[in-house]
């Protein structure tokens, strides 16, 4: 039953994993054509020739919709990955026993945390340079807080057994420690991490950029798209911030789940639920 | 997770709240009028009573800092601009100008009241002036060198040089009392005198303002006594006030003018805020602004591709496609003034515009759809603010239009102001300019002027023709005399500047006001609109009815 219940966990994590992968490349492999302004087919309601209608540039919604989620889904991979590495760095970093260095690395955590997020995405987008580059950066170095402090006291945690202990008193150095004993026990905190991280940059980098802050206008976005559609809400046309906004969510939960289960498998306290 | 869930939902119901949290503050704005008109007294009638949708009022009514420069109901000039689009006596009974154009001597009447009940005399139209200068907000008053009231209803202004558009600038400036203008003139409803057909009786800054019927006014008394005037900046929320009935009047776009509303209609006003592009003419030999920004691209220094591109593209379509309608064809940057040449309308050509490519050495030689000379592509970038909804959807019409009618390859690209200042003297944009004064046209096309940041002439145009056209129009004694000279500038029969001669800009569209209009209210002859949608509609609202 055990067994079971881990076969159908993985194969649930597998279909969601093809899903995201394949929203991703259908996304990347959509020929620019596809959302060129075409003005004889502005703003249809939804169809089957377009299944979310399209904009008053006679974009196809559906091919826009797409394309904005597979961008979502790089910055959220390249942003998650970033601000994981630097949770890990920083984490272990800070459990090292140096004690100047951990209160350092707790005064930064609690700087970070401290500042409203939106804000300080805004602050340092704004700051270097906005665009692609900008949304990137100011979502990888502002997502790595909570992880940080949750690796830090799980090195803590381990560095206090009795086998570090031994270790230690057979002349092992404290970097052969950390890279044999800590780092494996890392694995699954930091993917789970990671992957926990995704929905968030997301969600990010469509707020910053619908605020217009991010992504430029060209660039199909989910941000973008959805701050287009305001202005002609109150003529009707619902379906444009309706459909890639649900999408954007069910990606988002599709992350979620993904992040959820992944710690059920690979999580030693609840892999065995 | 349930907070990530939370945040999910937030984003994607952003659009609903956005609608029912502006709805709720217009709400506020309304009840706060209507409570006003519930206090006044219960018969009054209605029919001398309007209620409008506006955007911002902007910070002050201070016409020294720029307040009002398209006509306000509040102020009276010198002379102003009528529904004809000419220029009438306001204050002013007669002026003169000197042989040389420098002194220019304005009588003015002799029974004007402030709304304080003060006398306006010349002297305050000199302060006015004095201030104004002194304040160099808005007004570009360079040029005066003093301005002295030679008594009471004499005035007399001095130039450096002479200057024709001066009388639009004096058409632009509302006369302010000497007496009791202070630092805080134009920021509290009390502290806004001036002598116009109406007076400003209360603002509640961001919600309303209400102005009344001057009774000392000097010309005839306006029918509507009393304007409500709210403040809604979001489109949607005029919208909804229009729907359910609670404004007479309301600002609307092209994007929402399309829907229906009972009891109103749309009316369009036509205006010289056009949208065309602007297109270096000089070549790119590497050289660089002072700011260091790269000068001329090689494909528009041709005038042929220019032309191309204002004959090639089909300026009905993109009104249709692009703007619902709502604009009309564009082919300078003063259509309908009296300064304006009819010369520059063009109609469009395709043969004629592949025929100049053809004759430039353009021709697609891959069969790829897009010319090309010598190995390179017939293609730019086409600059527009991004976030600009109606320039990008004029933009991608045009480059549709260009590459099915010409094989032109255009890549619209929305770009931040700071960065299209880096680029745009070096590569097309959609640019718009709108004004009632012949001063844009020097502006525009004067060498004195090429290539700096302030928009006017990124295209780096000169031409010692067009400047001497220009000059001559500039040093012109009346400004009748100057209107055949800046006609020239436009279109001499030879070049010029419009389209048909070196097509420094290829003019596209004039966008039109649009409102939303109680059936039976007239709004009376609205002058050819500037720049701006809200102040140029209510600067004749002393002319506007109901019919009975």
């Amino acid at each position: 039953m055990n067994l079971n219940r881990r076969t159908k966990m993985i194969v649930f994590v597998g279909v969601i994993f093809a899903v995201l992968a394949a929203v991703y490349l259908a996304g990347l492999f959509i020929s620019d054509d596809f959302i060129a302004a075409d003005f004889s087919q502005k703003g249809l309601k939804p169809s089957w020739e377009h299944p979310f209608g399209t904009d008053m540039l006679g974009r196809d919604m559906l091919a826009r919709t797409m394309k904005g989620l597979s961008v979502s889904i790089i910055v959220g991979t390249v942003a998650s990955t970033v601000s994981a590495v630097i949770a890990l760095i920083v984490g272990v970093a800070a459990a090292s026993g140096v004690s100047w260095l951990d209160h350092f690395v707790n005064w930064m955590i609690d700087l970070v945390m401290g500042i409203p997020h939106t804000v300080l995405l805004i602050l340092i987008s704004f700051a270097c340079g906005k665009g692609l580059k900008g949304v990137l950066i100011g979502v990888a170095i502002t997502h790595w807080t909570g992880l940080a402090r949750i690796i830090r006291s799980e090195v803590l945690q381990i560095r206090s057994q009795q086998y570090i202990e031994v270790s230690r008193k057979l002349g092992h150095s404290s970097r052969w420690i950390t890279v044999h004993h800590i780092l494996p026990h890392m694995v699954p905190q930091f993917l789970i991490g990671l992957i926990l991280m995704f929905p968030h940059a997301i969600m990010h980098e469509s707020s910053l950029t619908f605020l217009g802050f991010g992504l430029p206008p060209e660039q199909p976005a989910i941000g973008i798209i959805l701050s287009e559609s305001m202005q002609y809400l109150s003529a009707g046309m619902w379906w444009l911030a309706f459909f890639p906004g649900l999408m954007l969510v069910i990606i988002v939960l599709l992350f979620d789940r993904l992040g959820e289960n992944l710690k059920k498998i690979m999580d030693p306290y609840s892999a065995h639920e | 997770m349930k907070n990530r869930r939370k945040a999910a939902l937030v984003l994607l119901c952003a659009a609903a709240l956005t609608i029912t949290g502006c709805s709720g503050s217009s709400d506020s704005g309304t009840s706060l009028a209507q409570k006003e008109e519930a206090g006044k007294s219960a018969g009054s009638e209605a029919a001398s009573e309007v209620t409008i949708g506006f955007t911002s009022e902007g910070d002050s009514f201070d016409p020294c800092t720029g307040f009002g420069y398209t006509g306000s109901p509040l102020y009276s000039n010198l002379v102003k601009v009528n529904g004809e689009n000419q220029l009438e006596n306001d204050l002013a009974v007669s002026y003169t100008v000197s042989e040389d154009g420098l002194v220019w001597t304005f009588k003015i009447r002799d029974d004007v009241k402030f709304t304080n009940g003060e006398p306006l005399k010349a002297s305050d139209v000199a302060f006015t002036f004095h201030t104004t200068k002194e304040k160099a907000t808005y007004m570009d008053l360079t040029m005066l060198e003093s301005c002295t009231a030679v008594d009471d209803t004499t005035v007399e202004f001095k130039l450096s040089k002479p200057c024709v558009t001066f009388i639009y600038t004096i058409a632009q400036l509302g006369i302010v009392p000497e007496s009791v203008y202070s630092d805080q003139f134009g920021l509290e409803a009390d502290q806004v005198v001036g002598s116009g057909p109406y007076k400003l009786v209360q603002w509640d800054k961001g919600q309303q303002f209400i102005l009344e019927a001057n009774e000392e006014y000097y010309g005839e008394q306006p029918q509507i006594e009393r304007a409500i005037v709210l403040i809604q900046e979001e489109e949607d929320v005029r919208l909804v006030a229009a729907q359910a009935g609670e404004v007479d009047i309301a600002l609307t776009s092209a994007t929402l003018a399309a829907t229906e509303i009972e009891g109103m209609h749309v009316e369009e006003a036509e205006s010289v805020d056009n949208r065309g592009i602007t297109l270096p003419t000089v070549p790119d030999t590497g050289k660089v602004t002072e700011d260091g920004y790269k000068i001329g691209n090689n494909i528009t220094c041709d005038v042929n591709v220019r032309k191309a591109l204002s004959y090639g593209i089909d300026r009905e379509k993109i009104i249709t496609e692009a703007l619902n309608g709502y604009a009309a064809p564009a082919y300078s940057e003063c259509d309908g003034m009296p300064w304006w040449n009819e010369a520059c309308v063009i109609e469009t050509d395709i043969d004629y515009a592949v025929a100049l490519l053809e004759e430039s050495g353009w021709i697609d030689t891959d069969g790829d759809g897009i010319r090309e000379k010598n190995g390179e592509e017939l293609a730019f970038h086409l600059m527009y603010f991004a976030g600009d909804s109606m320039r990008q959807a004029v933009a991608m019409s045009v480059a549709n239009q260009a590459k099915e009618n010409m094989g032109f390859a255009i890549t619209v690209e929305g770009v931040s102001a700071d960065d299209t200042v880096k680029r745009m003297f070096s590569e097309p944009m959609i640019m718009g300019w709108g004004s009632d004064s012949p001063m844009t046209s020097y502006m525009l096309y004067h060498s004195s002027n090429a290539g700096k940041t302030d928009f006017y002439n990124p295209e780096f145009y000169t031409s010692e023709k067009t400047d001497a056209y220009l000059d001559a129009a500039m040093n012109s004694i009346s400004i009748e005399d100057s209107y055949e000279w800046w006609q020239k500038a436009q279109w001499d029969g030879e070049t010029g500047t419009s389209m048909k001669g070196e097509a420094p800009w290829a003019f596209y569209v004039n966008m039109t006001h649009l409102y939303f209009v109680k059936d039976g209210l007239d709004i009376g002859k609205q002058r050819i609109h500037a720049h701006g949608q809200a102040w140029p509609l209510i600067a004749n609202l002393a002319e506007w009815t109901w019919e009975a």
